[in-house]
């Protein structure tokens, strides 16, 4: 075997951990709302990021993956060593897949794509010194550790304020959430449906303008709403006496809404996050087989399914145990509350993706559950916790970037 | 291995619910206590009083794993001083009700007749009232569900305006049995006097901690 092809089944095995990885940390905590809140079996929670994450995988092309691969450090730098790239490449998924690692058996929540980014960062800085990284695009992205969560969080207290206003504070929140759910199907399908046909689909080589985008879109959303319509009809009407049962019953409804939010966060993060698996491995590839560093690079289809596979199976192996502690564990947290995080969460995250800002969905899901909190949706929170899974975010750029040094210094005194 | 999850503290009101379950079955001796005293049966006052330092020392138990677990570092969905002071309130029903057992055992007091119809009056007016103030605790589950807005609210407003006359009028009643005790003047000794003032005054202090968690529940609303 030549060195090439050993390099390549090197990056493709990094790849495969860093995705495993993201399955078993992200996945798992995005998820989770859903299996906390007792709206999905822990099962019926890998199927449905299972099929999200694949729905995602052979749909949409990758933007983020742009910004991570060419944006924070400046590929002409290695013209004259394309090798170097690539040990680059394979040394940031490495670290950033150790410090996923370490994140997820210490129960921090951090971000994938800040992972890889300080890992880039990291090798960046080492091949070319401090001008090969292009600062500018590096605080952009840690710019989202204050855009996420802050997004996120004013999202879902504007959520579920709304909920609160138009379900629960009316006479009869079993009638008015009749009322008001198929309309939130509505926007969570026209949404879903706008980012996987708006500039996507490029892999079934149908690129839509906006106009037809949104047509199809529309039209989705108008079937999801009569569907959605005909199934509340069959819920029954509540005295509105009975407050108790009419709260029993109005969170029933929002039960059936997170099976779909589910879908949407996964959905979400299969968006954002595959990219941080597949991308530097794309980079790898396209290097390999073309001798040359090339500025744009073709995302292979088999390399994003291959992600999707990884992170689903990192999400059974790993994400499992999360998942049976948050499944058993009574946490606070009911559909309402739940399909609010989720909503905003996804709804932040597919619009910044789309804009192409590397935004974590980790940090998102935490503001949003904070902005739950915030609207008094939740008898409490562990502000302590909260301020330990901060510091662990500003950890992660360092972290991955002194681990990316140390690959990239081992790899380059050993190989040519 | 931990999640997202471990953001989620554990919420306190589940155990106030439990303790204001304490609280009321000590609320549920003081009928048993006063028919005992006023049947002149000693023995039986004494057991009933044992019986409540029991429930009021597992009332305890409760109020202090909960204080325990209410650190700096919990954020609440309503203001953590006025949680304290809905707990305080709760424990000090239970501790009152503990007094009027341990002031009855003092000696054997006189039952005096006149004394016997406004008592009994007062003693049913204030379990009525802390009956409704337990109540009032278990509806803090469903004001939660509905973030403290809507039907439920209106409901817990309702009630604690309820409490309030509950009070205003326990105070008349209290005042009542106070005229009638030292209306009595020589025809009970001054060590009765004194016990049976106490006794009045325990009872009003029950209406008053009763009316003080039908406030405190209001400013949750307000904020």
């Amino acid at each position: 075997m030549d060195l090439a092809t050993l390099l390549l089944w090197f990056g493709i095995l990094a790849c495969v951990y860093m995705a495993c990885n993201i399955g078993a940390n992200d996945v798992a905590n995005a998820m989770g709302t859903s299996v906390g809140a007792k709206s999905l079996t822990f099962r019926q929670a890998v199927l449905v990021a299972a099929i999200a994450e694949f729905a995602r995988a052979v749909f949409v092309g990758g933007h983020v993956s742009d910004t991570v691969r060419k944006g924070m450090v400046d590929p002409n730098l290695f013209a004259d060593v394309p090798m170097h790239l690539v040990y680059g490449m394979i040394s940031a998924l490495i670290a950033a897949s150790i410090w996923l690692h370490i994140a997820s058996s210490l129960g921090w929540p951090v971000s994938t794509t800040h992972s890889i980014v300080g890992a880039v960062v990291g090798f960046g800085f080492i091949a070319g010194g401090a001008d090969a990284v292009n600062w500018g695009k590096v605080g952009f992205v840690a710019m989202s550790w204050i855009v996420s969560p802050v997004l996120g969080g004013l999202m879902a207290y504007g959520v579920f304020r709304f909920i609160t206003i138009y379900i629960f504070d009316k006479r009869d929140p079993v009638a008015q959430s009749k009322k008001l759910v198929p309309f939130l199907v509505l926007v969570v399908f026209v949404i879903l449906a706008i980012s996987m046909v708006y500039k996507g689909l490029k892999n079934l080589k149908l690129d839509l303008d906006f106009q037809n985008a949104l047509l199809i879109s529309l039209i989705v959303g108008a079937i999801a709403y009569v569907i959605a319509k005909i199934l509340v009809q069959k819920i029954k009407a509540v005295s509105p006496d009975n407050i108790n049962q009419q709260f029993v019953s109005t969170e029933h409804i929002f039960k059936f809404l997170q099976v779909i939010t589910a879908f949407y966060v996964a959905f979400a993060h299969g968006a954002n996050d595959v990219a941080n698996a597949v991308g530097p491995l794309a980079a790898v590839v396209s290097i390999l087989n073309s001798g040359s560093v090339e500025m744009k690079v073709q995302m292979p289809l088999w390399i994003l399914t291959m992600g999707g596979t990884c992170i689903v199976i990192g999400l059974l192996i790993w994400g499992m145990r999360v998942m049976e502690t948050v499944g058993k564990k009574i946490t606070e947290i009911t559909p309402s509350r739940g399909f609010s995080a989720e909503f905003a969460a996804a709804t932040v995250v597919l619009i910044c993706s789309k804009m192409g800002l590397p935004i974590s969905t980790t940090h998102t899901l935490v503001g949003s559950v904070i902005g739950v909190g915030l609207a008094r949706g939740l008898a409490s929170l562990n502000l302590a916790i909260i301020k330990k899974i901060v510091v662990s975010w500003f950890a992660t750029i360092p972290f991955t970037a002194v681990l990316a040094m140390l690959f990239y210094k081992a790899f380059t005194l050993f190989l040519p | 291995m931990r999640s997202i999850f471990s953001m989620f503290a554990k919420s306190p009101f589940k155990p106030l619910a439990s303790h204001i379950d304490k609280v009321r079955d000590c609320v549920d001796q003081i009928k048993p206590l006063f028919a005992a005293q006023l049947a002149g049966d000693y023995d039986q006052v004494q057991d009933i009083s044992e019986k409540i330092i029991q429930m009021e020392y597992e009332a305890d138990k409760i109020k202090n794993d909960i204080r325990d677990h209410l650190p700096q570092s919990m954020f609440l969905a309503v203001d953590k001083r006025d949680f304290a002071q809905l707990l305080s309130a709760q424990d000090d029903i239970a501790d009152a009700i503990e007094d009027l057992g341990v002031i009855l055992r003092i000696r054997h007091l006189a039952n005096p007749d006149a004394l016997k119809e406004p008592l009994n009056d007062l003693v049913d007016h204030i379990v009525m009232s802390a009956h409704s103030a337990c109540d009032l605790i278990h509806e803090l589950e469903n004001l939660l569900e509905a973030s403290f807005g809507g039907v439920e609210a209106e409901k817990v407003e309702k009630a604690g305006h309820q409490l309030a006359t509950y009070e205003w009028e326990a105070d008349k009643k209290q005042f009542i049995l106070a005229q009638k005790i030292f209306s009595l003047g020589d025809g009970i000794s001054a060590a009765d006097l004194l016990l049976w003032n106490e006794v009045s005054k325990k009872l009003g202090a029950v209406a008053d901690k009763s009316e003080l968690i039908g406030k405190t529940l209001r400013i949750f609303l307000a904020k």
